[in-house]
């Protein structure tokens, strides 16, 4: 007799046990990210409509959209938004072939393909302030070994000063940018071609098709997935370089290699004119978030029939 | 006949085309480790000496016990090159190591359990709060940097390590969330149901079947929270300010921007800030690739 109600009871806990469950289990995550989402996304929304300088900390005036209008009319605007497309666009293509070129060559049965597997991650484990200083005093105009070697092999009379001109400055962010996230690249590209099953390259060489032919209607369709996720991946990682930047050329020579995200960060931490910064931000989300439904609409996976 | 000289022509030139590869990967690190053990002197010759003639474990040695390396002394005036700053190389990394390990544990813990849930129960919310976990790495750090100072400010955490983890954790959750549950639901349903079958509640399945099952994932997934908090600099850069939470990234540029630094010295801080990432990285490369596969569909 007296079991019954207990019974009832355990059960009843039971089932409220397992409706609160997925919240519950899912607490600690969402609390972690609130604190660190919510406010601070409302606050510096909010900061984008006042004018907020540092150096005048209690006299903050709503400006409206004036923020807005004073970065896009900057100086710095037309000439930044030219530096971070050009070096968006050239850094993504570029770690796209190159990840994927090194997946493939992993993806052999050549002899050297198990030595550079092995190899392969280290440059994405480092801090990327660390890869910049590598690349800073490789590339260094009086000391550095690149112009050692070139010179030593008799490439060149004299020692090329590469962070000190705009073009090959921009070169060297772009090449440390794919030295630093092609890793990553590679390893997802390849674990994408192992999952396509053997019969589908079979099948592509029984009908006759060559090396290219199943690269390009094989590999690459079935890779549509990889392909988006790396590239909205590498695309909001390109955008708001700043590590790199920071160490290898700080923006220079004359701001060839200062993307929008570098004056964000110019104008909150030397300017100290939070305002702008924020503005700049916000716009660099706009634009991310464009660019992301942009991908997902043009690389969205066909249904099931594919 | 001719077929078989074709392959043999690809095999070489793929096997050369790797080296090049092997060559871009790892020659900038010899190329810093040769140069830490390299006389000021030597290094700074033209063109450097790729072999160094005189290694020395001088500059080392200062960084770790203060002892002036002798090559600085021979020219005398060098002594200024000197970066004091480079003694403080091994806290530092102390610092990175804690916070990233810390990181590294709460976010599996709490990740794997969120992770789980949204890969297999179903219930009101489920998308909206998943995507606004998803989302929340959207805005660039930039425009939230100031907003999380005033948060650390706030809750008196300013130069301690829990700033730093909790920043990282709300940093690093968001992509082990995606990266567990597509992962979780890769893994065949039939295990967790045989669970169920068995007794286990929901908590129970998740500790005792499908995290076994799980562990090339969630090995993937801990060496990403890990990489990402050791190598973080923003943040760690105007959130400490002093040895006692300033971490790896943010010694080794400090050491790096003064302009009087010695070149080897920085070579020293840069190689000794590489290998704790490269262990990780060699050590987990298996894990991680087959981490990927599982989580990545081709769909």
């Amino acid at each position: 007799m007296a079991q019954h109600p207990g019974a009832a009871r355990r059960h009843h806990s039971l089932r409220l046990g397992r409706k609160a469950y997925p919240y519950l289990s899912i607490l600690p995550v969402l609390i972690v990210v609130a604190l660190f989402a919510i406010y601070p996304i409302i606050h510096a929304v909010r900061m984008s409509f006042y004018k907020y300088l540092l150096t005048r900390p209690n006299d903050h005036p709503f400006v409206g959209l004036g923020n807005f209008i004073e970065v896009i009319t900057s100086y710095y605007f037309k000439n930044s938004i030219q530096v971070t497309a050009i070096y968006t666009v050239a850094a993504v293509v570029g770690v796209v072939i190159y990840g994927l070129g090194v997946a493939l060559l992993l993806n052999t049965s050549i002899k050297l393909a198990g030595p550079l597997k092995i190899v392969i991650l280290l440059p994405w484990a480092l801090p990327a302030v660390v890869s910049g200083l590598l690349w800073k005093w490789i590339l260094n105009a009086d000391f550095g070994i690149l112009n050692g070697l070139l010179y030593a092999l008799g490439l060149i009379d004299s020692y090329i000063p590469f962070l000190a001109d705009p073009t090959l400055a921009k070169l060297s962010l772009i090449m440390a940018f794919i030295w630093k996230e092609g890793p990553l690249v590679a390893i997802f590209f390849l674990a994408g071609l192992q999952l396509i099953p053997d019969e589908y390259y079979e099948a592509a060489k029984i009908d006759g098709g060559s090396a290219w032919t199943i690269f390009r209607h094989v590999k690459v369709p079935l890779l549509r997935a990889v392909f988006l996720i790396v590239i909205v991946y590498e695309t909001m990682t390109a955008i708001l370089t700043f590590d790199t930047i920071y160490v290898l050329t700080g923006g220079g020579p004359a701001d060839s290699t200062a993307l929008i995200s570098w004056f964000a960060y110019a104008e909150i931490f030397k300017g100290l004119n939070l305002g702008h910064g924020i503005a700049l931000a916000i716009i660099i989300a706009a634009v991310t978030l464009v660019l992301i439904l942009v991908y997902l609409r043009a690389l969205k996976p066909e249904e099931a029939t594919s | 006949m001719n077929q078989r000289i074709g392959r043999r022509i690809e095999s070489v030139s793929l096997n050369l085309l790797a080296l090049i590869l092997i060559i871009f990967i790892v020659g900038p690190l010899v190329w810093v480790a040769v140069a830490s053990i390299q006389g000021e002197n030597e290094l700074l010759r033209h063109p450097p000496r790729i072999i160094p003639h005189d290694p020395t474990l001088d500059n080392y040695d200062y960084v770790f016990t203060g002892k002036i390396p002798t090559a600085y002394e021979v020219k005398g005036q060098l002594r200024s090159r000197i970066s004091q700053e480079a003694r403080l190389i091994p806290a530092a990394l102390k610092n990175s190591f804690i916070v990233a390990t810390s990181v590294m544990i709460v976010n599996l813990v709490i990740g794997s359990i969120a992770a789980y849930t949204f890969a297999w129960q179903r219930f009101r919310g489920r998308t909206f709060l998943l995507n606004f976990i998803l989302g929340s790495r959207l805005l660039p750090v930039m425009a939230v940097a100031i907003p999380y100072y005033v948060i650390i400010q706030t809750l008196g955490l300013l130069d301690t390590y829990i700033s730093l983890i909790l920043i990282y954790l709300a940093l690093t959750l968001p992509f082990s969330i995606w990266f567990l549950s597509s992962y979780f639901s890769g893994i065949p349903k039939d295990f967790e149901d045989a669970a169920h079958i068995d007794g286990c509640n929901t908590f129970q399945a998740l500790t005792r079947v499908v995290i076994p099952i799980a562990l090339p994932g969630l090995v993937a997934a801990a060496a990403f929270a890990f990489m990402a908090s050791y190598n973080e600099f923003l943040f760690a850069r105007f959130l400490t300010q002093s040895i006692d939470s300033q971490t790896g990234p943010v010694i080794i540029s400090s050491i790096a921007g003064n302009p009087d630094a010695s070149y080897s010295l920085i070579s020293v801080a840069i190689t000794l800030g590489l290998i704790p990432p490269l262990i990780l990285a060699i050590v987990l490369r298996r894990w991680l690739t087959e981490g990927l596969s599982t989580s990545i569909t081709l769909r």
